[in-house]
C-alpha cells in the first residue's frame, strides 16, 4: 500500500510551499507535494510516525498565536510561523522545521520544469557518454566481461569434490 | 512446501536469479552455504566459493536490477535503491542520516565505486588492539585479486569533470597533498550517476562483476527475500527462515533455507539485528555496539565561471593533507538538483536565486575518523542506530570546515555556503574563520553517512569481540559473518576494498577448512 498524505497533513504541505519553495514552483505546488508522498512513503515506520505527530502539532501550534491552523494562516502569517519552528526553541522544533525544508525543496527541484530552469539536462547526457562509451572502449569492455567469468579458482586445486543439488 | 521454479521471467533476469515473480509458495531450498545479502561482504564469498564446487544461495531482501534499469529519475532510483528511500537516521544529537542500498548488490550499486586499500596503521592498530593476524603484506594476494575482479584503475582524465579539477586547484594553491581515486570501473565515462545506479554499466559494481560470476559458477541468487531469523541445531547455525511477497498474488510466502554454512553480510545495521532476532548475543557484550560512522559534512562553493558539475566521473581526487588531524578526506562530488537543493538551508526566493546557479556549484565534503562509537538496537523487529557524535569529532570537523573553505576560496569560489540554518554566506576565508571561531551547537549540524561499521567487531579474544579473526562468530557454529559490522575499528577510507577483502580472505578459509565445516 503506498503512501498517502492524510488530508490534514497535505494542506499543511500546500500551505507550506510558498513560504519554502521558490516562486517559479508556485504552479506545482500540487505535483510537489504528490511527490513529497512518494519519498516519505519510503521512510522508516518510526520515522513516519514521528512525522505524523510533527504534521498534527505543527498545525494545532498555530492556534494560540494566529487563532488559525497551520494550514489556513496567510502567506505572511504562513512565513512567519514556519520560521519560528526553524529557529525554534527545542531541537525538535528545529529538525522538524528543517525536514519539512529538505523534503520539499527536494521534490520541488524534481519537478522537471524545475530541473530545466537550473540547467541539468542529465538524460540525454547520460545518452550520450553511454553510446560513446561501448563505440570507443568497445575492446576493453568486451575484455572485462570475459574476465568476470573466467576461471580463476582461489585455491587452485582445491574444490568440494561432490556439488549438491537443491 | 514448492520449490522454486527457474527464474527466466520475460527476460527480467539470468539464469539462477530467482525474484517474488518465481516464488509462488511456501519454498524449501536445501544448499551448502546460505548467504544473506549480495554487496561487498556476500557476494565476493558467494563467487569464490560457488567457484570452488559448494551450491550457494544467495538471499537478498531487495530486488534484483540491471543497468538497463538506472535511468536519469534521480527519485525513483532513491526509492528503488536505497533502504528507507535514503532517509534511515542514527538517533543523536544531531540526528545522522545515512545510507544503505537495498537491492542485488547492494551498497556496491550506489556507491562512488572508491576503492582503497586498508591503510597500514590502520591494520597495525587492528593487529595490536584486536589481536588479528593482519598487515598489508598478508593480505596483498586478497587485495590484488579483488582489485582484479572489479578492475580497480584509476578515472580516465579526460571524464574528469570541473568540479574536481576545481578540487584540485585549490589543493595546489593551498599546497596540500591529494591523491588520484582509484575505482571500480572500465572506462567510466562521467554520466555522474554512481549514486543512483550505473546507466552505463561501466562502475563494476557487485551487480555487475561477483555476481554474475557467482551465477556463472553454479550460485543461486534469491531477491525480494527478506530473511527474519536464523536457524540452529544446538549452536550450529543450520540455514535461514525468510517471507518473500509475490507480485502476482500479493501473498506472503515463507522461504527456508537449509545449509552447512550461514553468511551473515546484511552490513553493520542488519547484521547484529539478524543475529540479536535470532536469539544470540555475545559474551563480550558488543554485538550491535562499536557502531563507527565516519560522519560526512559538505558544504557548497560557487564560482563565477562554469562548472557543470553533473558531467564528469563522481569523484576523482581526495584531499589527504590532514589525515593525522583526524580529517579523512575532502572531496568533490555532484549532486543532483534536487538533493541539492535539500542540503541548502535556503527557502522560498532565496533558495530559487541559490539554485539558479546550479551549474555554477562545487560540493564539497569531508569525512572524518571518529573517535566515539554508537550502538544499534532493535526496536519493533527492526533495528535502530543511536549515535552521539563526540565533542572532539564537532572540533575537528570545524577545523575541517575552515580548511576546505580555505582551499575552496584559493580554487576561486566567490561565495561558500555552509550546511547551517543561522550561517549567512560566506564570502571569503576570514568570514569562514570568524563562523566558525564560536563553538557550534551540536544540534544545528546536518550530518550524513555511507560508511556503517564495527557492530560485530573481529578480535582474538572472545570476551572482547564478536567474531574472531576471519569472521567466524563466536562460541556458534558455522555461522560467519561478512560485511563492515567486523571491522574493529573505522577504517578510514572507503571500505568497499576492505570489507571484499576481509571476504575473499574468509572464504579461502572456508575453502581450507570444509572437510571441518562440511562434514
Amino acid at each position: 500500500m503506498s503512501y498517502q498524505h492524510p488530508e490534514s497533513s497535505r494542506r499543511v504541505l500546500i500551505s507550506l510551499v510558498p513560504v519554502i519553495c521558490p516562486p517559479e514552483a508556485a504552479t506545482l505546488a500540487e505535483a510537489i507535494v504528490d511527490h513529497m508522498a512518494l519519498t516519505i512513503g519510503q521512510m522508516p515506520p518510526l520515522l513516519l510516525k514521528a512525522l505524523a505527530a510533527g504534521f498534527t502539532t505543527y498545525d494545532l501550534g498555530a492556534l494560540p498565536r494566529f487563532r488559525k491552523r497551520a494550514h489556513k494562516l496567510s502567506p505572511e502569517q504562513a512565513e512567519r510561523y514556519y520560521e519560528s519552528w526553524v529557529h525554534g526553541p527545542t531541537p525538535v522544533h528545529r529538525q522538524f522545521g528543517q525536514m519539512l525544508n529538505q523534503i520539499m525543496s527536494m521534490s520541488c527541484y524534481e519537478q522537471p520544469e524545475m530541473m530545466a530552469r537550473v540547467g541539468y539536462h542529465v538524460a540525454p547526457w547520460i545518452e550520450e557518454v553511454k553510446k560513446k562509451r561501448l563505440t570507443v572502449f568497445a575492446d576493453d569492455i568486451k575484455k572485462q566481461e570475459a574476465s568476470i567469468l573466467a576461471p580463476d579458482p582461489l585455491r587452485p586445486g582445491l574444490t568440494k569434490a561432490k556439488k549438491e543439488v537443491a | 512446501m514448492a520449490v522454486a521454479r527457474s527464474a527466466l521471467h520475460e527476460g527480467a533476469g539470468p539464469t539462477g536469479v530467482f525474484t517474488r515473480h518465481d516464488i509462488h509458495g511456501d519454498t524449501v531450498i536445501d544448499c551448502d552455504v546460505v548467504i544473506v545479502g549480495s554487496g561487498a561482504g556476500g557476494s565476493p564469498i558467494a563467487a569464490e566459493l560457488a567457484e570452488a564446487g559448494f551450491d550457494v544461495v544467495v538471499v537478498e531482501e531487495g530486488p534484483y536490477y540491471q543497468t538497463r534499469d538506472f535511468t536519469a529519475d534521480t527519485s525513483a532510483m532513491v526509492r528503488q535503491l536505497y533502504r528507507d528511500g535514503g532517509a534511515t537516521i542514527a538517533i543523536g544529537n544531531p540526528p545522522i542520516m545515512f545510507q544503505e542500498g537495498r537491492a542485488v548488490g547492494g551498497s556496491t550499486v550506489i556507491n562512488g565505486g572508491m576503492s582503497w586499500r586498508t591503510p597500514d596503521d590502520i591494520l597495525d592498530r587492528w593487529r595490536k588492539e584486536a589481536g588479528l593476524d593482519v598487515d598489508g603484506k598478508s593480505l596483498d594476494p586478497y587485495f590484488s585479486r579483488v582489485e582484479k575482479r572489479i578492475h580497480v584503475a584509476p578515472n580516465d582524465p579526460e571524464a574528469i569533470g570541473n568540479e574536481n579539477l576545481l578540487l584540485k586547484r585549490g589543493a595546489d594553491k593551498m599546497g596540500w597533498k591529494y591523491v588520484s581515486n582509484l575505482r571500480n570501473q572500465v572506462h567510466c565515462i562521467g554520466s555522474n550517476r554512481c549514486a543512483f545506479g550505473c546507466p552505463t554499466g561501466a562502475k563494476q559494481s557487485a551487480l555487475v562483476s561477483y555476481i554474475p560470476r557467482a551465477l556463472h559458477y553454479g550460485a543461486r541468487v534469491y531477491a525480494d527475500v527478506k530473511v527474519d531469523r536464523m536457524t540452529f541445531h544446538g549452536k550450529r547455525a543450520t540455514g535461514v527462515l525468510g517471507r518473500v511477497v509475490n507480485t502476482e498474488s500479493g501473498k506472503s510466502h515463507r522461504v527456508v533455507v537449509r545449509a552447512q554454512l550461514v553468511v551473515a553480510a546484511c552490513g553493520a545495521i542488519h547484521t547484529p539485528a539478524l543475529l540479536a532476532r535470532s536469539g544470540l548475543s555475545s559474551r563480550s557484550g558488543r554485538l550491535g555496539k562499536n557502531l563507527g560512522l565516519h560522519p560526512n559534512i559538505k558544504i557548497i562553493a560557487l564560482f563565477d565561471e562554469d562548472v557543470t558539475s553533473w558531467k564528469g566521473v563522481h569523484q576523482a581526487f581526495q584531499v589527504r593533507e590532514f589525515v593525522e588531524q583526524g580529517l579523512g578526506c575532502f572531496a568533490a562530488v555532484n549532486l543532483p538538483p534536487s538533493v541539492t537543493a535539500m542540503s541548502l538551508p535556503h527557502k522560498g526566493r532565496a533558495l530559487g536565486e541559490i539554485m539558479d546557479r546550479y551549474n555554477n556549484m562545487v560540493v564539497a565534503g569531508l569525512l572524518v575518523e571518529d573517535t566515539t562509537s554508537g550502538n544499534v538496537k532493535i526496536i519493533n523487529g527492526r533495528p535502530q542506530a543511536f549515535y552521539q557524535l563526540a565533542d572532539r569529532d564537532i572540533v575537528t570537523m570545524q577545523k575541517g570546515l575552515v580548511l576546505l573553505s580555505e582551499m575552496m576560496f584559493a580554487a576561486g569560489a566567490k561565495k561558500i555556503l555552509l550546511p547551517f540554518h543561522h550561517a549567512s554566506e560566506m564570502l571569503s576565508a576570514d568570514d569562514t574563520r570568524r563562523f566558525f571561531s564560536k563553538p557550534i551547537p551540536a544540534s544545528s549540524w546536518e550530518l550524513f553517512t555511507v560508511h556503517m561499521m564495527g557492530t560485530c567487531a573481529m578480535g582474538s579474544d572472545r570476551t572482547t569481540s564478536v567474531t574472531d579473526e576471519f569472521g567466524f562468530m563466536h562460541d556458534v557454529d558455522r555461522l560467519l559473518i561478512s560485511d563492515a559490522s567486523v571491522f574493529p575499528t573505522p577504517c578510514r577510507v572507503n571500505p568497499m576494498e576492505t570489507i571484499m577483502t576481509l571476504a575473499t580472505r574468509s572464504a579461502g578459509y572456508v575453502i581450507d577448512n570444509a572437510g571441518r565445516l562440511f562434514s
